[in-house]
Formats: C-alpha cells, sequence, structure tokens
C-alpha cells in the first residue's frame, strides 16, 4: 500500500478531535479483548505458517525456506517503515489494522480454498486455516466496534476478493498461500504491539 | 513439368463429378487440397490441435483419404515429427486431428502443415499427393505475461514410471537459473536462447499433493507440480451375488490408491441387456433386476482414470449366486435342565422361496450339535441331550435351498439350561487324629466338577453315624465353598456321609469309615523318586479284599497347615502317578498310601517321601567344636535336621585346611575348593552321623574346618571356613593341677579369715604386756622408783623352767650360759635345755627359737616335742605354728623384738630361763639321746625382776607359772 493511501487517513485524524483518554470502560474493555485476541492470534500465526509450509513439500518444507522478495498486490502493505507508521495518529492505525484483518480474513478463505484443491483431505492444515480466518475476522470486527465507539468511521468491508495473483497454478498457488500466511503474522505482530500500546492508555 | 501435373489433376476434378454421375467407380485419382487448415494449443493436454477442410467433393461423395502432416518446432524448416493420418472424408467435412507433444507447447513456437492423396480403392492408381498446405503456426507465448520466468507445463497429471519434459523461458538472459525436482538439482538442455528443457525420466509417486519442481534465478521462484499418479491396476476378486433375487451385488478389490484426489471411475457393463451403471463406491456397485426373465448376466467392470482403462468380465447366474440375508431374532423359546427350543425368522426369498438353515449348538466354544432345517418365515428347533446349569450358544445361518451357494452371516444367542441335582458324590477323605484318646476327624472333599455340579453348591451336609449306636445320627451342615470340616467323636466306629447339595436338591452320598481306634502308624518309609511327570510309586496289597486305595500327601508341606490332597485308586491299582503343578524341586513331599476294606476303613499301607527333582542343599548345619585338645577337636552338628532338606542328604563333607602344611591328615583326602583354594576333604557317609573327630593335629596349630551335607544333586554352599587353634601340650596340667590348687588355697585362705578371731584366740591368743601387768600398779603403789621392768637382752639366760601342767609338775633346765651375741648367725643355733631333775634319765626337752616354720608332722602328732636338733638337721623344727605354745613363742620374740633392745639380726636368739638348774659337764654336748615327746607345755610369760621384789615365796597358785629369777649382778649390765 502506498503512501498516497494514507492520505485520507491522516486527513481524516486531523479531523477528527483527539482520542479521549478517559474514555468509558467499554471501551477500555473492547480494547483489551481486541489486544487479547490478538495476543492469541500472534502465538497461533507462527505455527500456522509452519503447518502450512511442511504440507506444501520442498521447497517449501526447507527449514531455511524463505521468499522475502515475494508479494501479493492485494494484501496489506508490509513495507512501511517503522518510523513511519508509530507517526501515525492512533485512529489512523487503528483503521489500518481493522481493514488489514478484514483483508486478510478473505485471503486466508483463498488459501484454505486452494488448499483444499491441492492438499484435499489434508485437515490439519484446513483446521488451522479455519481458526485463523475466524480470529481475524474477529479481530476485525472487534477492531471495528472500538472505531465505532470512538467515532472513526469503519471503512467498508470488502466482500469479496477478486483477480489474487499467483493463482495460475499449483506452484503459485502454494506460493500465494505461504505469501498470504506471512504476511498475516507481520500485521499480527503490529496488531499486538499497538493495541498492547492501547490497552495501556485506557487502563490509565 | 509440375505445371502440366496440376493442370491435369484440375482437369480431373471437375470431371470427377460427371464420372460419378454416370458411374460409381472412379477410373482415376482426383488431386484434392486441405483447406482452412487452424492449429490451436491445448496446454492442459499439451495437444496440438488441428482442424482442416476438403473441398471439392462431390455432395454425396466419400472418399478414403491420407493426410501426410508435418510439425515443426522453433522454425518452419525443423520438422521435428511428420506423420500421416487416414479417415474417410465428406463433402464440406471439418476433420479435426491432435498431436500430444512431449514439449511443452508454450516453450516453442510451432508449424503444421499437411497434404493429402485419395486413397480410396474405387479410385484407380496412380494416386499423387496433393501440394503442401502453407506453415500454420502454433504459438502459446504471445498470451504469456511479463513474468521474468516461465515453468511449463502447468500442473501436468503423469503416471508413475513415465518420462515428462519440463522447460522454462526466461526473458533474462543474464540470469543464472538452476532448476531442481523436490530438492534434488536437475540438468537441462537448451533448445532456444532462452528455452531449456529438462527431461525427467520414470518418475516416481512422491505425495498424493504432488512433486514440485522448481527453478530460481536471481528474483522470485517459479514452478509447477507434477500431480504422479500410480498405475491404475485391475479389478481383482471380482464376483455377483444376489441376497433376495432383486439386486446384483459386485465386489472387488480395486487394489491400492493411485495417489491422486481424482479418483478412478468404475463402471458396470451387462452386455446381454446393453445397460450400464455408474459404481458409487470404488469396490461394490450394485444392478437391479427388473427382468425376471434374464437369469444369467454378463457382467464387465471398467476402471478407468486418465491414463488407463481396465476391464474384468464375470458370467453371472442369478440362481446360483443367491446369498440370504441373515435371519434375526433368534432366541430360546423355552429351556429346562436338558432341553432348549430355539425360534427364529428368516428375509423371504423371491416368491416364498424355502431356505435351508443350519442350526448350531456351542459348548465352551466348540460346535457340540448341528442341525438343517428348511425355514420358509420362521424357524423352530427342539434341542436336547443338553446339561443342566450349563451355558450354551445357539448360532443359526441360512442357504438358498434350490441352489446352495453360500450362507449367509451367522447370528447367535446364549441361554443356559436350568439346574439339576448334583449327579456325583463328593470325593472325601479324612485325616484323623487322637486328642485325650478321642478321634477327631477333619474331613475333607473336593469341589464337585461343573459337569457334576448341575448348578451352584449352596452347601454340604455331613451325617455321622455311629455304628455302635445305630439310633445316634449328627448332622452338619457346612456351607459352600468351604470343602472341610472338624468333627470329633467318641471310640466308636463310625459311618461319615457327605452330601453336596444345591439349588434342586443332593448329590449322592459319599462314605467314610471311621474305626475309632489309633492306626498303626509303624509303617517302614521307603523312598520314590520323582520324575517330569510326577512321582511314580507303587505298592504292594496287603488284603485280598480291598476295595480301593488313597495316596495322600501335602501340595505345599514347607507351609503349615497342611492342605490335603489325596487321589482315589481302584482295587486294581497296584501303582500310580502323583502329579500336581505345585510340586517344586528341592521339595520332600511325604506320601501315604492308604488300603481301604470292604467296610471302607483306611488302613496305612505305606510310606513314601520323595523329591520331584533333588537340589544340593541350600544351607550347612552349624557345626560346634568340642573336646578341643593338642592334637584333636571335635565337631558336632546334631541340630541339623536332614527331614528338611532340598535332598536326601548321603552325608557331609568335612574340609580342613591347616595353615602349617599343605599334607592333609590321614582319611582325608587333598581336594579343590569351590573357591579355587586346596583343601582336604573327608567323607562321611552316612547322613546320620553328626559328630567327626579330627585327629592327629598339631599343638599350637591353627585350623579351619567346614562341614556341609551332599545330596545326589550335590553339595551345600561355600560358606566361610571357622578357625581352631589347638592348645600346647601343658595346658592340661595347669588345667588339671594348678587351678584346682588355686581354688584350694583361696578356700583355706577364706575360711581362715572368716575364722581369724577363732584361730588367734585358739593358737594366738594375746600376750600380756608387762608394762600393763598389775605388777608393775603394786610396785608403783609402794613407790620405790628403783623398781624397773628387766629387760630380757640384758641378761644371760640362765635357765628356765618349764612347767609342765598337764603333770602338774616342774621341770627345771639348767642351760649353758651363752651370749645373745653367740646366737647371731645365719644358722639357728639350738640349746639344749637339760632338766633339773635327778630322775630325769634322757636328753631333756629342747626348745628352740627359731623362725616359726610351719611342720605338718608335728601339728598333727598334737604336741610339741624336743628334738635332737643338730646343724645337719636342720629340718628339726619346733613344734606346729598352730600349737599354743610356738605361738606364743612367736609372740614372745615379737614382743622382745618391739622393746627395741634386739637388733632385727637377733630374732633367732636362744632363751635360756635363769631359774634352770645349772648343768655341769656335759652342758655344752648334746644329748645322747634324743628326747622323747613331751606333751604340750603351758608357757608364761617370763618376767626379770629385782631380787628384792622376788622374795615372795609363790603361792600355790604360782606353781603353775614359771618364773625366771635374774642375778643382777651377772645378768644387768
Amino acid at each position: 500500500m502506498g503512501y498516497h493511501l494514507l492520505a485520507p487517513f491522516c486527513l481524516l485524524a486531523l479531523l477528527l478531535p483527539p482520542l479521549p483518554f478517559g474514555a468509558p470502560m467499554s471501551t477500555a474493555e473492547s480494547v483489551k479483548q481486541a489486544y487479547n485476541l490478538a495476543l492469541h492470534l500472534q502465538r497461533q500465526t507462527s505455527t500456522l505458517l509452519q503447518t502450512y509450509l511442511q504440507h506444501q513439500g520442498t521447497p517449501f518444507s526447507d527449514p531455511d525456506f524463505s521468499l522475502p522478495e515475494l508479494s501479493l498486490s492485494t494484501l496489506p502493505d508490509t513495507e512501511m517503515f517503522f518510523e513511519t507508521w508509530h507517526g501515525l495518529e492512533d485512529e489512523v492505525r487503528l483503521s489500518l489494522i481493522q481493514e488489514a484483518f478484514w483483508s486478510f480474513s478473505q485471503h486466508l478463505r483463498l488459501v484454505m480454498l486452494d488448499q483444499d484443491d491441492l492438499n484435499h483431505g489434508n485437515s490439519i492444515v484446513e483446521d488451522q486455516l479455519w481458526k485463523a480466518r475466524l480470529k481475524a475476522k474477529s479481530l476485525a470486527g472487534n477492531l471495528a466496534d472500538i472505531m465505532t465507539a470512538l467515532g472513526v468511521t469503519t471503512p467498508p468491508a470488502n466482500t469479496h476478493l477478486s483477480n489474487v495473483p499467483l493463482g495460475d497454478t499449483a506452484f503459485q498457488k502454494r506460493c500465494r498461500g505461504y505469501v498470504i500466511i506471512r504476511d498475516f503474522g507481520f500485521w499480527t505482530d503490529r496488531a499486538v504491539t499497538f493495541l498492547g500500546e492501547l490497552k495501556d492508555k485506557y487502563s490509565q | 513439368m509440375a505445371l502440366f501435373a496440376v493442370l491435369q489433376t484440375t482437369f480431373l476434378l471437375t470431371l470427377l463429378p460427371l464420372r460419378t454421375y454416370q458411374s460409381e467407380v472412379l477410373s482415376e485419382p482426383l488431386p484434392l487440397t486441405p483447406e482452412s487448415l487452424k492449429v490451436s494449443i491445448n496446454s492442459t493436454k499439451q495437444c496440438l490441435h488441428l482442424q482442416w477442410t476438403v473441398h471439392n467433393l462431390d455432395y454425396h461423395q466419400e472418399l478414403k483419404m491420407v493426410f501426410q502432416i508435418q510439425i515443426s518446432r522453433f522454425k518452419a524448416s525443423n520438422v521435428i515429427w511428420m506423420g500421416n493420418y487416414s479417415t474417410t472424408v465428406k463433402r464440406n467435412q471439418v476433420l479435426h486431428w491432435s498431436w500430444e507433444s512431449e514439449l511443452p507447447l508454450e516453450c516453442a513456437i510451432h508449424f503444421v502443415r499437411m497434404r493429402t492423396m485419395v486413397d480410396d480403392a474405387r479410385i484407380p492408381a496412380p494416386r499423387f499427393w496433393s501440394n503442401w498446405s502453407s506453415w500454420e503456426k502454433a504459438d502459446a507465448q504471445n498470451s504469456l505475461g511479463d513474468h521474468p520466468l516461465y515453468v511449463f507445463p502447468k500442473d501436468k497429471l503423469v503416471e508413475e514410471g513415465s518420462d515428462v519434459t519440463i522447460c522454462y523461458i526466461s526473458r533474462n538472459h543474464q540470469d543464472n537459473i538452476s532448476c531442481y525436482l523436490e530438492d534434488e538439482l536437475t540438468y537441462g538442455k537448451q533448445l532456444d536462447q532462452n528455452v531449456w528443457a529438462f527431461k525427467l525420466k520414470n518418475v516416481s509417486f512422491h505425495r498424493k499433493t504432488g512433486t514440485n519442481f522448481y527453478c530460481k534465478g536471481q528474483g522470485v521462484p517459479e514452478g509447477v507440480v507434477l500431480f504422479v499418479s500410480k498405475v491404475l491396476e485391475e479389478p481383482k476378486d471380482f464376483s455377483c451375488e444376489t441376497r433376495d433375487l432383486k439386486t446384483v451385488t459386485c465386489t472387488w478389490d480395486p487394489g491400492s490408491d493411485t495417489g491422486l484426489i481424482q479418483l478412478p471411475s468404475y463402471t458396470l457393463f451387462e452386455s446381454f441387456s446393453g445397460k450400464k451403471t455408474l459404481c458409487k463406491h470404488r469396490n461394490r456397485c450394485d444392478w437391479q433386476v427388473t427382468q425376471d426373465s434374464q437369469e444369467v448376466y454378463n457382467f464387465t467392470l471398467v476402471a478407468e482414470n486418465y491414463f488407463r482403462k481396465r476391464s474384468v468380465s464375470i458370467l453371472f447366474n442369478l440362481i446360483h449366486g443367491v446369498h440370504p440375508l441373515a435371519p434375526y431374532n433368534l432366541f430360546p423359546k423355552s429351556v429346562s435342565a436338558t432341553n432348549a427350543t430355539m425360534s427364529w425368522k428368516v428375509s423371504s426369498i423371491g416368491h416364498n422361496s424355502a431356505l435351508l438353515c443350519q442350526l448350531q449348538l456351542l459348548g465352551e466354544g466348540k460346535v457340540i450339535q448341528q442341525h438343517n432345517i428348511s425355514v420358509r418365515v420362521n424357524g423352530e428347533y427342539l434341542l436336547s441331550e443338553l446339561k443342566p446349569d450349563t451355558e450354551y450358544v445357539a448360532r443359526v445361518h441360512c442357504a438358498y435351498a434350490d441352489h446352495f451357494w453360500k450362507w449367509s452371516e451367522l447370528i447367535s444367542q446364549n441361554f443356559t439350561t436350568a439346574e439339576a441335582a448334583p449327579s456325583e458324590a463328593p470325593d472325601v477323605w479324612r485325616d484323623v487324629t487322637f486328642v485325650s484318646g478321642h478321634p477327631t476327624v477333619t474331613l475333607f472333599w473336593k469341589p464337585l466338577s461343573k459337569v457334576h455340579t448341575n448348578g451352584k453348591i449352596l452347601f454340604y451336609n455331613v451325617v455321622v453315624e455311629n455304628l455302635d449306636e445305630p439310633s445316634s445320627l449328627e448332622v452338619l451342615s457346612v456351607p459352600a465353598p468351604a470343602n472341610s470340616t472338624k468333627v470329633t467323636l467318641n471310640r466308636s466306629s463310625y459311618q461319615i456321609y457327605v452330601t453336596a447339595h444345591n439349588s434342586v436338591g443332593p448329590s449322592p452320598a459319599s462314605a467314610v469309615a471311621i474305626s475309632g481306634h489309633p492306626e498303626n502308624e509303624n509303617v517302614e518309609e521307603g523312598r520314590v523318586n520323582g520324575t517330569e511327570d510326577g512321582f511314580h510309586m507303587s505298592w504292594k496289597p496287603q488284603s485280598r479284599n480291598a476295595t480301593g486305595y488313597v495316596v495322600e500327601w501335602c501340595d505345599d508341606p514347607q507351609n503349615l497347615p497342611c492342605v490335603l490332597q489325596w487321589k482315589n485308586l481302584g482295587p486294581t491299582n497296584t501303582g500310580t502317578v502323583i502329579s500336581s503343578d505345585a510340586f517344586r524341586p528341592g521339595v520332600r513331599y511325604d506320601f501315604r498310601i492308604y488300603e481301604i476294606s470292604a467296610k471302607g476303613m483306611a488302613h496305612l499301607l505305606e510310606k513314601k517321601a520323595g523329591y520331584l527333582k533333588e537340589l544340593a542343599p541350600s544351607y550347612n548345619p552349624e557345626v560346634a567344636t568340642i573336646n578341643l585338645t593338642s592334637h584333636s577337636f571335635t565337631l558336632s552338628w546334631k541340630d541339623y535336621s536332614t527331614e528338611s532338606q532340598t535332598g536326601f542328604i548321603q552325608g557331609y563333607y568335612v574340609y580342613l585346611k591347616s595353615k602349617t602344611g599343605e599334607k592333609c591328615h590321614r582319611e582325608f583326602e587333598k581336594t579343590v575348593l569351590p573357591d579355587n583354594s586346596v583343601g582336604c576333604k573327608y567323607t562321611i557317609d552316612n547322613p546320620d552321623q553328626k559328630t567327626f573327630v579330627v585327629k592327629d593335629l598339631q599343638p599350637e596349630s591353627v585350623y579351619e574346618f567346614f562341614v556341609t551335607p551332599y545330596t545326589s544333586a550335590g553339595e551345600g554352599p561355600l560358606d566361610d571356613f571357622t578357625k581352631v587353634t589347638t592348645p600346647d601340650d601343658y595346658s592340661h596340667i595347669l588345667t588339671h593341677i594348678i587351678l584346682p590348687m588355686i581354688f584350694c588355697v583361696l578356700v583355706v585362705t577364706i575360711t581362715c579369715y572368716l575364722k581369724s578371731q577363732w584361730l588367734k584366740d585358739k593358737c594366738y591368743p594375746d600376750i600380756p604386756d608387762p608394762y600393763k601387768s598389775s605388777v608393775l600398779s603394786l610396785i608403783k603403789f609402794k613407790e620405790n622408783p628403783h623398781i624397773t621392768i628387766m629387760n630380757v637382752n640384758d641378761c644371760v639366760p640362765d635357765a628356765i623352767e618349764v612347767v609342765n601342767k598337764p603333770e602338774g609338775s616342774k621341770i627345771q633346765f639348767i642351760g649353758t650360759r651363752k651370749s645373745p651375741t653367740e646366737t647371731k648367725g645365719t644358722k639357728p643355733v639350738y640349746l639344749d635345755l637339760l632338766p633339773t631333775e635327778k630322775n630325769y634319765s634322757g636328753p631333756g626337752p629342747c626348745i628352740c627359737f627359731e623362725n616359726f616354720t610351719y611342720n605338718q608332722a608335728a601339728s598333727d602328732l598334737g604336741y610339741c616335742g624336743h628334738f635332737p636338733v643338730t646343724p645337719q638337721a636342720p629340718h628339726c623344727q619346733l613344734g606346729p605354728l598352730t600349737s599354743p605354745e610356738n605361738l606364743l613363742k612367736t609372740l614372745e620374740q615379737n614382743y622382745m623384738n618391739s622393746l627395741g633392745e634386739i637388733p632385727a639380726g637377733e630374732a633367732n636368739l636362744n632363751y635360756v630361763s635363769q631359774l634352770a638348774s645349772p648343768m655341769s659337764g656335759d652342758k655344752e654336748s648334746p644329748p645322747a639321746n634324743p628326747p622323747e615327746p613331751a606333751l604340750c607345755s603351758e608357757y608364761k610369760m617370763q618376767m626379770a625382776i629385782p631380787l628384792g621384789l622376788a622374795s615372795p615365796a609363790p603361792s600355790k597358785n604360782s606353781s603353775l607359772s614359771s618364773t625366771a629369777l635374774l642375778d643382777p649382778s651377772e645378768h644387768c649390765h
């Protein structure tokens, strides 16, 4: 995601009043719940990536397998610098994270479909993908609730994915699943960090 | 020339319709050219698809034609394949033909052209090829995107063992690309500037999810997945059957899975009816019977996947393949102790056809009865000859009665018959002991076998009948599962009956006779050898009227109380084998063989003892060493029991080791001990000998011994040797002489000590102290300061008067004057005291002041004697110390010494009384004759006093006292 996409959120952040630190208890509880869910998801995601790769054969199952140059244009951006991300207002980051997890819930569904074709009957991978997708969707919903509570406009849910690249061959589908789960982990880490900070703010 | 040929062909084709119209037979070949050739690519199947038409054919004309096709790769001139395709062509027909490329079509541009020739018999030769069509290009690369790397074919489906070619297209010529099949680097062949091909031969199945082939350069890797399928197997064991004549079910073994997500399809064809059905399962298919008239079916099963088609056929007769459904609702309709009626139902087949059912009865897992019954709907059968209180299993299966082919599945039902009274008397035995003369009988019985109990045994009845008093009956009821009871009887004859009872009734009675008098136990005990089978024993019958024999023993004799075991044997038996799972090696078993008389009395016949297997003794006796002398000692182990060992003790080994030498003693043999040391061994072959004397030993030597018993299996464990040290030769003297002496002296000493006062009174009364005498008080009373006590040492003894008290006579001795200094010397000097009496004819008694020495002989005589004393006879001594006289003298001397006037060396001072009459002449000479022993004289302490004081005449009372009158001028200096 390019920086130009962040502009509306920056503008939105300027227009909105700053987050009241003496927020109602329900918001603090929502943040805490979202944080706990993100924390749980973080622990699960690393396991999911390992399980996924082990069932795709060589070279995916190699211990040092990594494709950092591989990316998927439909996935949320992972290339934003750390300082840039931290320079964003809380509302913007909240909105970006909510959007990302909604997107990931859709992409994980795509991975599930791919795996159904490629690894039909492999319940281990399918089960973990299903759980991860469910939690991603729940986290996106929780974040939307927080945004609503804070008066931040919730972006419309992208209900359908279309033309996701890397779907022509079985090999590409395997690569695509890897990238989706890998970036899902990145965003989970980001969400845990951000929600942790937000939780601390609201617990004061 | 070519132009001529073309004109000729055109001409002929123009004439062809006319000639066809005139005649059905063509006489000349017609040159026809394929037109509208189009080439397309099927990437999935990697096929070039050709489509063309042939013009210039008449409307109804059909010609058999041959099409020659050329395929080039990369460029038109690079022909890689050429072949013919023959077919019948109609007018305006669009022809199709496909060619499968080994190389993925995306990796190379392909060119196709063709020409044709009429190959119809109706056209006479010669025949000519038409001209080649123009090259048609098939280029799949046009549809590729702008990725730097592509790998083809996409998701190829291949059969295991086949070859497959994979290629990649790289847009970056500088990139160094490596390709891998899974994790194995693969080397390819460059086909073009940016195209490489990899031929994978004999590909193998890795996993169901496919095999990855990928290439990677500097950018993102690209790859394909090869889905390798295992070779589809031909179905095995294909067979069909019907269960109800309505549906035919065919089954088969599909073999191993092909390993693909896409499963092979199975289709069942029936050739007579021409019908087919797609099977829903990979190993089973149902075929509905619709025509009653069709009995025979020709089934063909076709298994098909992407690569192969396999088929098997079977000719199936419907009537011959009936496999009825399993019967149902099997249950015991009525059950008694010995009978049971079983009932079941069957599923109807066809038009009420009959089934043949087989009813099986199982007892303890085995078929014991089997019955065949023809059944249409309901089956029923009476099972008889059953055992009471027994669990059975009834099971039934059925087959088609018209043509047996296969039994149906079995169904089973358990049932238990009712109870009946026990059918056999319990096996009873007894153990009789006599307490205070009254027999106490312990009755034992074995539980009845399940065959005979006919139900659960609730209790046992014991009826005691006194045969001497027929009216006396005692009944005991012992609840099960007890197997013994105790009965105390009188000294009468008894008959005891034991019956087992279940809920239905009693068993037959078992009788035991008791005589009431002790049995004869004096029977010689024999031995019996154990084998793997047990103990083989035999006996000699004593009576011809024996009704049987009983052998009794204890299974575990080491643990008390003994659980009595017995074995009944018939009257014709004179031997048996006693076996038991409880028998253990190394345990002694005692068997008692009884003979049963006609009256039921048991008489002890023989006793036998044996071991199932003898073992070496498990422990050694505790050996005591007794009678130890300097040359021998005795070993004793009398407490060692030979009865409770692990084998029959045959004797003992006595091992002896000496530190002095290695030579063995007599009767010993040198042997190597289990610890590899050398010792001497003596064998005692009598198990009852439990002492052993080790002789011929050296005094003051150390010996080590060790005694171990031995059985037929070996000797006991090697224990520590016991050390014995023989004493020296003189030790017995110490034991037999010195010690008693010490004991005696000790007794005497103690006695003397205890009786010291008495002895003192008797032998050593207190000597009066002259300084404390009453005389002194008289003197002091008269106040004469000159009065003093005479010191005897200052006086020269002159004479001494000895008064013989028993005789009451006064004896005066005249001694020689001698100064005390003269008496000094190491040897005692004896002074003869001569009697003053004239009538004294013999030598006078001598009084020796000598070291007092005990003289037993003199003491024994009980008197004092004057013996001639000479230096040559120093043994002549005074009387015994115990005599009062001697003691007095000793005390007197001590008294003198106490005055301090006599040097210590003058303890032997001779003393002569001054009152003694002076002797003349021979006073220096010893008496010629030894004096006769005189009776003991009473000695009175003498005292020297001044003359003036001695003036009083002695009174009668003093007549018994000796007085010493000393001359002061002569004796006092």
